[in-house]
């Protein structure tokens, strides 16, 4: 059933610094997982994604960029998906 | 140490929309600490409510999949979320669409709060 959704995380890894990455649904329950990214993360993309469309909540969904000394996180919504990816700086 | 708890718990409840409240419980239902909004329905707050999971999670424990950690409940218009901490009982109740997941990630937060609430309610228990 989640083929389709475990190729498209395989792609994604297979890209360069990407650490793991993270699907979530719109109740915050982890869809996807591999890598860096843990399970229990799920909600809390979500609920981060929730907020930042508070923003303007008549525009698309926001991608949200989290920055640390090393590390960078890009969140992004699509309908009742929320995707997160983790990648090195450098 | 329990107004502290509760004041954490009050806290959490305001970070994750639509977390109505948060009971700390023994496992017959019996209320240890408790956080509680105005929107909480009433009936899922009492004993013989929350003492059902007692049972579920007994039974779902022999289903040959380990012991059963979570139970989610989703109604029409709440989701109960309790956890095993025997001997203590954690439930979170929430609207419908309550983001599920960050409840869930919540358990990492009280767990630190737990063990002395545990050794309490265990020795209470054997007094009885």
């Amino acid at each position: 059933m989640e083929k389709e959704l475990d190729k498209v995380v395989e792609e994604i890894m297979l890209t360069p610094k990407v650490t793991g990455c993270i699907f979530a649904d719109h109740q915050g329950l982890c869809l996807a997982a591999k890598g860096t990214a843990h399970v229990d993360s799920a909600g809390i993309l979500v609920a981060i994604s929730e907020q930042a469309c508070k923003l303007q909540p008549n525009l698309k969904p926001p991608t949200i960029y989290l920055e640390s000394d090393d590390k960078m996180c890009l969140i992004q919504r699509h309908g009742t998906i929320t995707g997160g990816i983790f990648k090195h700086k450098e | 140490m329990v107004d502290d708890l509760r004041k954490y718990l009050n806290h959490l409840i305001e970070k994750v929309n639509g977390l109505h409240c948060i009971l700390i419980t023994d496992r017959e239902g019996v209320p240890v600490v408790r956080s509680v909004t105005e929107k909480a329905p009433q009936l899922a707050l009492r004993p013989n409510f929350i003492s059902t999971f007692g049972m579920a999670t007994d039974q779902a424990s022999k289903l040959g999949l380990g012991r059963n950690k979570t139970i989610i409940s989703m109604y029409s218009s709440y989701q109960v979320i309790q956890m095993n901490k025997l001997p203590l009982v954690i439930t979170f109740i929430g609207s419908d669409n309550c983001n599920t997941g960050h409840i869930l990630a919540l358990e990492s937060q009280i767990e630190p709060y737990l063990q002395d609430l545990g050794t309490i309610v265990a020795e209470a228990h054997k007094d009885m």
